[in-house]
């Protein structure tokens, strides 16, 4: 990742013929890890665009030689597309916006303790996220039925915060601590409030740090299953269109709905690459 | 809520509460996320666990009847031996080709930048979509027997070999090659992830550990296998531990790909908790179950791994 770490060098001694062929299989070796991780992605797009003829048969084709949008439109037609794509997009920018809002202020404070109750606070953000989806689930899927939060926006946001709370808390603790507590002193020195001092000071220098976090958060919701499953019975989310897709329609229809889903990830993962620190990943990414 | 260096005080609960005054905006500033995980995720598991002991038609709350019922149920014990092969399976695969990937992107090579970018992206892919592509793949009619196809006809040519490829659906199949598709799937999905922090930790190797091996005269494999790998232990035990957390809550591949042949703790819930069931109170105890099985694979492997760092050490 950086450069000048420590790299593996070609031992000492070597024919040149056997350090040929080494870096043929080495190339070999690279191009067809990478074709295999990559293929899955090229066949959503690919099948979304095949014709029906194309995916029977015992040797379905590789390349949709005759690509249609037939399947497309019927997907938009059929209000399968706009009306669940605008779910996903509200559900998620709401739930990054209360996210950072409510967990900021406090990963502020918990960056400014003592190391000695700091880090138990941490540990226990986390050890939130062990919890089974499903414990947490059960409960408050049959409490917001009680509440007529099932099939609301509202309802779906407050549990899509349980699942990203922590992480977006565990990141901007890691933010906030990189930021020197002189900055807010000098802030004060120069006749700025509390309040103000943090505003107009340390929010600015902790910008890129809530912005990764903003974007775990914006994924995590974007991607989320079991918790819009539990409490949604009319207007699908795209997971859930996917979802219902595999259980009743063609896999074009599965894989138009899918490649929605897939189009911003690959911004999103070039934009985080830099930010791909194992840590922040742990915590947000789910299998 | 004590912020570096408060100064002590005289009695402790007056202190706190001077301490409560001095720090209003701190406590103000904390109050929200607690507020919540408290009541959105301590409360609903302390709630399930509940659910769990309440049996209404067999006396109410106190009740072991629910954990009786689902451990007397076939379904579930298959369930948690799957869970627990899928989990296995899925968590050594892991290890072994993010292993190879972190080593590979490791050494410097024209396009690596390009390469790792490619390798990260179904990191950020929905686990649903994973789950559908991998239908693709496995299906009757699917990539992997058109493959397998190709490499029969490849074989058929060579004399001698008379191996024929008969196709299958390998999702419904079930037994070991319905779980290994889930394995494969969640592999797919979280190579990324297990590849950076082995990367991380293939990084953080001192480079003079290995000037120290070459002097002794180290071939490349030793140096792997004496000096690389002890090394990256602690990095292998971080990832085992997040690993297991999620591969046994694994939910949507299971019930996309092996939903109506093999069942796993998480679609066992799902089955007990939606219609035509709807029976929360068994649900709530598949739950419970599961988290205790998190909780003692977790146990069990920071066990074996402190008690290997102190026969290393």
């Amino acid at each position: 990742m950086s450069p000048g770490s420590a790299e593996v060098r070609p031992p000492p001694r070597q024919d040149p013929r056997v350090r040929l062929l080494g870096r043929l299989l080495f190339a070999l070796w690279v191009a067809g890890a990478t074709l295999i991780v990559f293929f899955p992605l090229y066949l959503v797009f690919m099948v979304s665009v095949a014709p029906g003829s194309a995916l029977f048969g015992e040797r379905p084709a590789l390349v949709v030689t005759e690509p249609t949008l037939w399947f497309w439109r019927r997907v938009i037609e059929r209000g399968e597309l706009w009306a669940p794509l605008a779910k996903s997009l509200a559900v998620a920018s709401a739930t990054t916006l209360a996210a950072v809002t409510i967990a900021a202020p406090a990963a502020y404070v918990i960056a400014r303790l003592r190391p000695e109750i700091r880090y138990p606070l941490v540990l226990a953000l986390l050890v939130t996220r062990m919890f089974p989806e499903f414990a947490i689930g059960v409960s408050v899927a049959s409490w917001f039925a009680r509440l007529g939060l099932v099939d609301d926006y509202a309802g779906l946001i407050l549990a899509h915060l349980v699942g990203s709370l922590p992480f977006v808390a565990w990141i901007l603790v890691g933010t906030f601590a990189g930021i020197p507590p002189e900055l807010e002193q000098a802030a004060s020195i120069d006749g700025a409030s509390r309040v103000g001092a943090l505003v107009r000071v340390v929010l600015p220098v902790a910008g890129p740090g809530v912005a990764v976090a903003a974007l775990f958060v914006w994924l995590y919701s974007w991607n989320e299953f079991l918790y819009a499953r539990l409490l949604t019975t009319s207007q699908n989310t795209l997971p859930l269109q996917v979802f219902q897709a595999i259980d009743r329609g063609s896999r074009q229809q599965m894989a138009a709905v899918a490649a929605v889903l897939v189009l911003p990830i690959a911004g999103i993962v070039a934009l985080l690459q830099r930010q791909l620190r194992p840590g922040a990943l742990a915590g947000a990414v789910r299998g | 809520m004590r912020p570096t260096g408060s100064p002590p005080a005289g009695h402790p609960w007056r202190a706190l509460a001077a301490r409560v005054r001095r720090h209003r905006l701190e406590a103000a500033l904390v109050l929200p996320l607690f507020t919540y995980v408290l009541a959105l995720t301590v409360g609903p598991l302390v709630d399930t666990v509940r659910l769990s002991l309440t049996a209404p038609l067999q006396g109410g709350f106190p009740s072991l009847a629910n954990y009786r019922a689902v451990f007397g149920s076939p379904v579930f014990r298959t369930a948690v031996a799957n869970t627990i092969v899928v989990a296995l399976l899925s968590i050594f695969l892991q290890l072994v080709v993010g292993l190879a990937l972190a080593l590979t992107l490791h050494v410097r090579f024209p396009l690596r930048g390009l390469i790792r970018t490619i390798v990260l992206v179904p990191l950020g892919v929905p686990t649903i979509v994973a789950g559908a592509v991998m239908l693709l793949v496995f299906s009757r009619s699917g990539y992997l027997n058109a493959v397998l196809f190709h490499l029969s006809d490849l074989l058929g040519v060579v004399p001698g070999v008379e191996w024929r490829f008969q196709p299958t659906s390998w999702t419904v199949a079930g037994g070991w090659r319905t779980l290994a598709t889930v394995a494969i799937a969640d592999t797919w999905k979280v190579l990324p992830l297990m590849t950076l922090i082995l990367l991380a930790g293939l990084q953080a190797v001192p480079e003079e550990v290995y000037e120290a091996a070459d002097v002794d005269g180290a071939s490349r494999w030793q140096r792997f296998l004496w000096i690389t790998l002890p090394l990256l232990v602690p990095y292998v035990t971080i990832a085992v531990i997040l690993r297991a957390i999620d591969a046994f809550r694994i939910f949507e591949l299971a019930l996309v790909l092996a939903g109506r042949v093999e069942p796993v703790l998480g679609t066992y819930i799902w089955s007990r908790y939606g219609p035509p069931t709807s029976d929360v109170f068994t649900a709530a105890a598949a739950a419970v179950v599961l988290f205790a099985l998190i909780l003692v694979f977790v146990g069990l492997y920071l066990r074996v791994a402190a008690g290997r760092e102190e026969l290393a050490a």
